[in-house]
């Protein structure tokens, strides 16, 4: 196959997140009655969803050609990550202007989203201004529930984004293994 | 407000029977919904029946014949279904809550999700789209049975020897998807909205094909929807741009301009849906046009006025009509002393019957 980018930049991620799964490892340190105590209370008052929750929910899916996650490739950082109320807003930069791979990209972030944050929020997944040839065409597509529903029952198409998003877990903690 | 679960999965629109009792919901789940109503104040639904389709995709469209005796349903599986009561009993006798529907006929053309079908006034024509960027013209050979043909590069073959529908036309004047036909109330005008942020308005030339008329240009961004007025002189138009528009028909001697006379900029997302019924604001009035989309709200205008001069006065602004998910579908009821309810289809897998009750 020919790659749309055969030859990527590499970026460093960021500091793994200090979120969720790290601060019950915080807990475990602490004497049991105090550890359950909290635990309770994390129960009770769910923690807010914030920019820093979304990126790790996203910062981990694998790139379609290359065995790196989204965040090696720069195509997502926090700072890219708006919330306003109920709307969350991505902004995502593809690795090369003419990159065939958007739509499926964009797409996977959004299948992502849809399954893990709660349904009062709507999102919006654009590229960069200027990052793409064919932006409006890009984020037209990505935006449109339609063409998203329509997409998500080719099985064809779901088979490529789970295997983009079976990386997706890991939150960023993990930095995934380049081939050999 | 009454909210009906039945579907299990995002409910895309609903239609409302022009002459029996009956409601209309088409779902992701593959399944079209009837309930039935009664003539009261408030109506009271339940569930008549479960169709489910042989759709093997959402099904994302549902329109009925103006008869009411057929009903049309359009899938992203590329197809069109035609079902109608499975007993030959008198439409009139027939008892709404009762009809079992089969499936006359399966009209197989279009190449992609097909996207949204429509009966013309007369009953005669049916059109459908697709993201395939075609319309298609299909007329229907009326009862007892069909017998479908399809046209292919050989000429017409015979599908199915139960149903019968043949293509009059096939229309590629759209450059993108197109995402919803809808038939003019008493001519054979038919306009489509696309994708490519265009209406199209097409009529029959008697010497030859369907052709395009009029190109409208304006929305800044995908057109999702158009529904016409109910004397047929305008009709709006809801968009992704988040406006709703709507345009009259100027008569001219080369023929009919149509021409945008009001934007209105309410909602916060893309509007899906918009319906003009006859509404309840007497004879002066051009009727009452909802609209709702990705922001859950519904708004109701009651539209005033004559020729390019209209005034529009909101009459209702319901927000979270769906509670947190997007509302995909607003319907007015179309029978007599019934023109304030309102039907809704939602992301929450709901159906809701609305009433519009001045204050």
């Amino acid at each position: 196959m020919q790659l749309d980018n055969a030859n990527p930049i590499v970026f460093q991620s960021a500091q793994e997140s200090f979120r969720l799964g790290n601060r019950d490892q915080f807990i475990l340190w602490e004497d049991e009655d105090k550890d359950y105590v909290l635990r309770d209370t994390m129960e009770d008052e769910p923690e807010p969803i914030d920019e820093q929750e979304v990126f790790d929910l996203i910062r981990s899916i694998s790139d379609p050609e290359h065995p790196l996650s989204l965040e090696q490739l720069a195509v997502i950082s926090a700072s890219q990550i708006k919330i306003l109320q109920n709307t969350v807003h991505v902004e995502f930069t593809p690795t090369v202007p003419h990159c065939g791979l958007s739509t499926l990209i964009g797409l996977s972030m959004r299948v992502r989203l849809l399954r893990s944050l709660p349904n009062r929020f709507k999102i919006d997944i654009k590229v960069k201004p200027g990052s793409h040839n064919s932006e409006n065409a890009v984020n037209k597509q990505l935006n449109d529930k339609e063409r998203v529903a329509a997409a998500l029952e080719n099985s064809a198409l779901i088979e490529v984004v789970e295997r983009c998003l079976s990386t997706a877990n890991r939150r960023g903690s993990v930095v995934i293994e380049s081939n050999e | 407000m009454r909210s009906h679960v039945g579907h299990t999965d995002v409910v895309w629109q609903t239609a409302w029977n022009p002459t029996k009792p009956l409601l209309a919901s088409c779902s992701a789940d593959k399944t079209v919904q009837l309930y039935s109503y009664t003539f009261t104040s408030p109506p009271l639904f339940s569930v008549a029946t479960n169709i489910s389709t042989d759709h093997t995709r959402t099904v994302r469209s549902v329109a009925w014949a103006p008869s009411g005796k057929a009903l049309a349903t359009a899938s992203f599986d590329s197809n069109i279904s035609i079902w109608e009561p499975s007993r030959d009993e008198s439409w009139e006798d027939i008892d709404a809550e009762h009809i079992e529907w089969e499936c006359v006929g399966t009209l197989e053309g279009h190449e992609t999700e097909c996207k949204s079908v429509a009966y013309s006034s007369d009953g005669t024509l049916l059109a459908s789209c697709s993201r395939d960027k075609t319309v298609w013209i299909w007329e229907g050979v009326s009862t007892p049975k069909f017998i479908l043909f399809i046209p292919t590069s050989k000429g017409k073959i015979l599908v199915q020897p139960d149903a019968e529908f043949e293509c009059l036309g096939v229309l590629m004047h759209h450059t993108q998807d197109i995402k919803h036909v809808a038939w003019h109330p008493k001519e054979q005008i038919l306009a489509s909205a696309s994708y490519d942020d265009t209406i199209n308005l097409y009529v029959d030339d008697p010497d030859d094909d369907w052709y395009p008329v009029a190109k409208l240009i304006g929305h800044t961004s995908t057109v999702w929807c158009i529904s016409w007025s109910p004397c047929g002189n305008y009709f709006t138009s809801s968009s992704d741009d988040l406006t709703v528009r709507i345009w009259i028909r100027v008569k001219e001697t080369r023929g009919d301009r149509w021409d945008c006379i009001k934007i209105l900029k309410e909602h916060e997302r893309p509007i899906y849906s918009v319906t003009w019924g006859k509404g309840q604001s007497g004879k002066d009035s051009l009727g009452w046009i909802a609209s709702t989309g990705g922001d859950g709200k519904i708004i109701v205008w009651n539209i005033m006025g004559k020729g390019a001069d209209i005034e529009t006065i909101k009459l209702a602004s319901l927000e979270a009509s769906h509670g947190v998910s997007d509302t995909n579908s607003v319907s007015w009821c179309l029978h007599e002393g019934m023109e304030n309810i309102l039907a809704s289809a939602g992301d929450d897998h709901t159906v809701r019957i609305w009433e519009v009750i001045p204050v």
